[in-house]
């Protein structure tokens, strides 16, 4: 059956799939030229298709990011893509999110900033270009195969995003050719991700996840090529650069937890936290036994083996997001979309070139016959390193759980709480990691002065007693060995390497970028440890509050707070009333007013109002919460609705019903006989029959000569003291009586004047009152956040000690470069 | 022997050790009769028994829900929450619970919900197919 379907606009699509296909065939000539590029240096033609291979390959992800943008923005909802991720209502910036919120768009994501960088590989790496972009194209190669949507032999390959609607689903009304009429509007866009970090966090992510594959393709290329020690120059400094941004991403994944979700903090040990935290650790262990070997020629092994399982575990990490796998376990990843066998070829490729690389080339490995110097630099960065990298076995054992499941049929459940687990295990390892970042400072390579080293310890250790004794006490953390423990090597560090930064101003301006990142890394640990030690929920009940031992952050009893609007409630040092909330369709602000009040003097200290906002939105799982939080320096005061009232949030969503007078909004009404100069009273005050008006019109009703328009003149006056003059007509017209109601909705009232009854001298008179409004109500749940800000500022120290570093190995491999070019 | 090599041999040997701390650190998915015998905090799978009601009043008390669910072999059982209802529970198709049983109810610390909004597109728009055609084919 043929069927003739109305309005789809197919061509964007079929540009889309045709430039999908390209990628995939332009990527795969591209690795085929550039690995015969490699193998036979001598001949340029093989470089030169491999690069015309590259460039289609970029034109097509270009083309296909513009298309996809295209529908999306333009709605075209006969694509399943913009049907599932968008909607008519989403504003323009977060059409960006919605571009990235389904994996397609997130593939496109890592295969786009994987063509910026093999743009500047093209340009930049000289002799390496052949080598290092076999891999990359390699790597794009997988991923073009995840966007094809073609069926091969009976299984899928990869899930296009121009897929129609009428192809992905099966409903009935697809079959229809007028189905798009009745596709009024787009699912939209899952409102968690509607926050402006969501814009910038996965690009952010990606970019550091992408960059990875460069640390990679360099140790690859060097062992493949048999260039064994010349990779380590270039490698450097994308490594740091891969770190760096990795690292930025995640911390902004982190905030935008803590602004945007409501679990109430800003790391959870979630598996897609983890596993995007794994690569990032094996990648800075990395760059310091680089660092290490340049400076000694030790550790060549583990820093080859490290800069290649980091992007291995990169892969991994997208397996276990995007399989599904982690259903059980996590609460967001990704849906399957049935390609983790493709997943898992992507990710054993990887590691068996790993592998391969690795054993073959055991033999030609440089090594040094020359033992470590217990008192040399060298030895302790790569002790440090292999502390690195069995904290990332920790994690992975873990969070793997579900795919050891998998694997071997078991049906081992993750520990019940998650967060004390991974801490016991992470806090430890942060201890010995800080103590080794302070003070291998002190220590020289190849051979140190150990008396000097010693009086230079020992000084810094016990300023950074005293220090950390002084934050301990004030920051209430000395509830716990462990939590003295990290601060106090925190400290440690951070000290240690303010010294070394004392000497680069004193002209060694080389080291300023470690000493600097490390002092970022000292400070987001203790901001990190102290807000996460001793936040508290604030709106505590202080009848059901329950006291627990111990330190688990689980719902404990009377964690959230009842509030009716209006009425105050006093919790901790705060006042606290629930002054209204308002309406921004689809979101319902409401407004929760702190106050400090100085008990004796009565004075008012501090007065803030959050706004923290919510939206019942039935198609992903009823209300979800946004939190409001107000930011102080020494604290952060953190609030969420967890529950409200239905009615405001019925008000976000559009009302159908015609405007007037619907009788069932109101209760029965009670009928008075009543007379000019009659005073009644109502639930919210009293009304006055004032006179009566014989004259009265009523619009498209001409007057005969016997009818009767009699308007009623009503002041009613609210218990506030308000006057509202409300006029219901009562019409007499050829023999048939009538009336016109008024009402005064500011009251909840309605008037009829139903009845003349001149026996009595009296009038009838009908009053309809709304039944009272409920009031309005919020559950909610405060937590107080101390030191915050220093993991923030630690962040950002640390992002521009990144920065620092990068650009002396850029300028030393420069220099290099130029020194060789002298030489030859 | 080299010092790094005896170094690294001992860290693989804590690796191994802690690998092997962190599986009884694990938890398993049981049943509510287990749970039962046991009286230790542990994972409960299950569905919600969708007939009886859900009572959850926050003027009374914001921080207590109730509900009665399933579990894989189909014992029924009170569960007990302290907090508020998640909203979306009368829409799950799976529920993973985490605490422990006290008398004959489960006192729960933990709510983890399969929905099918987030975790199976198809079936949510099954639904959305049935309420479609009645504004659908007026014109």
């Amino acid at each position: 059956m043929d069927v003739k379907f109305v309005g789809e606009n197919l061509l964007p699509g079929q540009i889309g799939q045709f430039f999908v296909i390209l990628s995939f065939g332009a990527a795969l000539f591209s690795l085929i030229s550039y690995f015969f590029a490699a193998k036979n240096p001598e001949e340029t033609s093989w470089k030169k298709l491999g690069r015309i291979g590259f460039w289609l390959n970029a034109l097509s992800i270009f083309v296909i990011g513009a298309t996809l943008f295209y529908i999306i923005y333009n709605h075209l909802f006969e694509y399943h893509y913009a049907w599932a991720h968008s909607s008519t209502t989403l504003p323009t910036h977060y059409i960006i999110s919605a571009f990235w919120e389904g994996q397609e768009g997130s593939f496109w994501l890592w295969m786009f900033w994987q063509v910026i960088l093999g743009i500047v590989l093209v340009f930049k790496s000289k002799s390496w270009e052949a080598p290092v972009m076999t891999f990359v194209m390699l790597c794009q190669l997988f991923l073009s195969s995840m966007l094809i949507g073609v069926e091969i032999f009976g299984s899928r390959i990869g899930s296009s995003p121009f897929i129609l609607l009428r192809e992905a689903m099966t409903w009935p009304i697809l079959n229809d050719p007028n189905y798009l009429s009745m596709i009024k509007d787009g699912r939209g866009l899952n409102p968690l991700l509607q926050n402006y970090w969501m814009v910038i966090h996965p690009p952010t992510l990606f970019l550091g996840f992408a960059s990875m594959i460069v640390p990679f393709t360099y140790a690859a290329a060097g062992l493949w090529q048999k260039r064994y020690k010349e990779w380590i120059n270039p490698g450097l400094p994308w490594a740091l650069f891969a770190v760096m941004i990795l690292g930025a991403g995640i911390i902004m994944g982190s905030f935008w937890a803590y602004e945007a979700l409501n679990f109430g903090g800003f790391w959870a040990w979630d598996p897609v936290e983890n596993v995007s935290i794994i690569p990032w650790f094996t990648l800075i262990a990395a760059v310091h036994v680089m660092i290490a070997f340049k400076n000694s020629g030790h550790a060549y092994f583990t820093s080859a083996f490290l800069c290649l399982i980091s992007f291995v575990l990169v892969i991994y990490a997208s397996y276990l997001t995007r399989s599904g796998i982690l259903g059980e376990t996590s609460v967001h990843s990704f849906t399957s979309l049935g390609m983790s066998g493709q997943l898992i070829i992507f990710n054993l490729t990887f590691l068996g070139l790993m592998i391969f690389f690795l054993v073959t080339r055991k033999k030609g490995m440089p090594s040094t016959q020359k033992e470590e110097e217990i008192y040399s630099r060298e030895f302790w960065l790569f002790i440090g390193a292999l502390v690195l990298t069995v904290a990332c076995v920790q994690m992975i054992a873990t969070t793997s759980i579900p795919v050891f499941n998998a694997l071997f049929g078991t049906k081992v459940a993750p520990p019940i709480d998650p967060i004390p687990h991974y801490n016991k295990w992470q806090g430890a390892f942060a201890v010995v990691v800080m103590l080794l970042t302070a003070f291998t400072q002190f220590l020289k390579y190849k051979r140190s002065d150990s008396k000097k080293f010693w009086a230079a310890t020992l000084a810094s250790f016990v300023f950074a007693i005293l220090i950390s004794a002084v934050i301990i006490y004030f920051t209430h953390v000395y509830t716990n060995v462990m939590y003295i423990l990290i601060t106090f090597s925190a400290v440690f560090c951070i000290l240690a390497n303010l010294r070394i930064l004392g000497d680069a101003f004193k002209g060694k301006w080389r080291l300023a970028g470690s000493a600097v990142s490390h002092i970022g890394f000292g400070l987001l640990l203790i901001g990190a440890l102290i807000a996460a030690a001793t936040n508290e929920v604030i709106s505590v009940n202080q009848e059901n509050y329950i006291a627990v031992a111990g330190f688990d952050k689980v719902e404990k009893p009377g964690e959230n707070l009842f509030l009716t609007e209006g009425e105050p409630v006093q919790m901790g040092e705060y006042k606290i009333t629930y002054v209204g909330d308002s309406v921004a369709a689809p979101n319902v602000f409401y407004k929760i007013k702190y106050e400090k009040i100085d008990e004796e003097t009565g004075q008012m200290l501090e007065s803030f109002i959050l706004t923290p906002f919510a939206q019942n939105n039935p198609q992903m799982g009823g209300l979800i919460g946004t939190p409001g939080t107000k930011h102080f320096l020494t604290h952060d005061i953190y609030t969420l609705i967890t529950a409200a009232a239905s009615d405001s949030q019925a008000a976000a969503t559009p009302k159908q019903e015609g405007e007037g007078t619907n009788l069932e909004e109101y209760d029965e009404p009670a009928t008075y006989k009543v007379a000019v100069g009659d005073t009644l009273r109502y639930r919210n005050g009293y009304y006055v029959i004032e006179s009566l008006d014989h004259n009265a019109t009523v619009e498209n009703m001409s007057k005969g000569e016997n009818d009767l328009m009699v308007k009623m003149k009503i002041k009613v006056v609210s218990a506030e003291g308000k006057e509202y003059p409300v006029e219901p007509v009562f019409v007499l017209k050829n023999n048939n009586y009538f009336d016109f109601p008024k009402t005064v909705e500011e009251q909840g009232l309605m008037f009829r004047f139903t009845k003349v009854l001149p026996a009595d001298k009296k009038l009838e008179l009908m009053a309809y009152q709304k039944p009272l409004p409920q009031k309005k109500w919020v559950v909610f749940k405060a937590i107080k956040f101390p030191y915050i800000n220093f993991f923030w500022c630690g962040t950002i120290v640390m992002t521009i000690g990144f920065c620092m570093a990068i650009y002396r190995r850029v300028k030393d491999g420069r220099n290099k470069q130029n020194r060789e070019e002298l030489v030859s | 022997m080299k010092k790094s090599s005896i170094i690294l041999i001992g860290i693989i040997a804590i690796a191994i050790a802690m690998i092997l701390v962190i599986y009884t650190d694990s938890s398993t998915y049981s049943t509510f009769s287990e749970a039962k015998e046991k009286q230790t905090e542990l994972y409960v799978v299950g569905v919600l028994n969708k007939d009886k009601e859900l009572m959850y009043d926050p003027v009374k008390d914001a921080n207590h829900f109730s509900f009665y669910m399933y579990d894989n072999d189909s014992t029924e059982c009170q569960v007990v929450f302290n907090g508020s209802k998640p909203q979306d529970i009368e829409r799950s198709e799976q529920i993973v619970l985490t605490g422990k049983m006290e008398g004959n109810t489960f006192h729960a610390s933990k709510i983890l919900m399969k929905c099918p909004s987030k975790y199976n597109q198809d079936q949510m728009e099954v639904i959305e197919t049935t309420a479609e055609p009645k504004t659908a084919f007026v014109n």
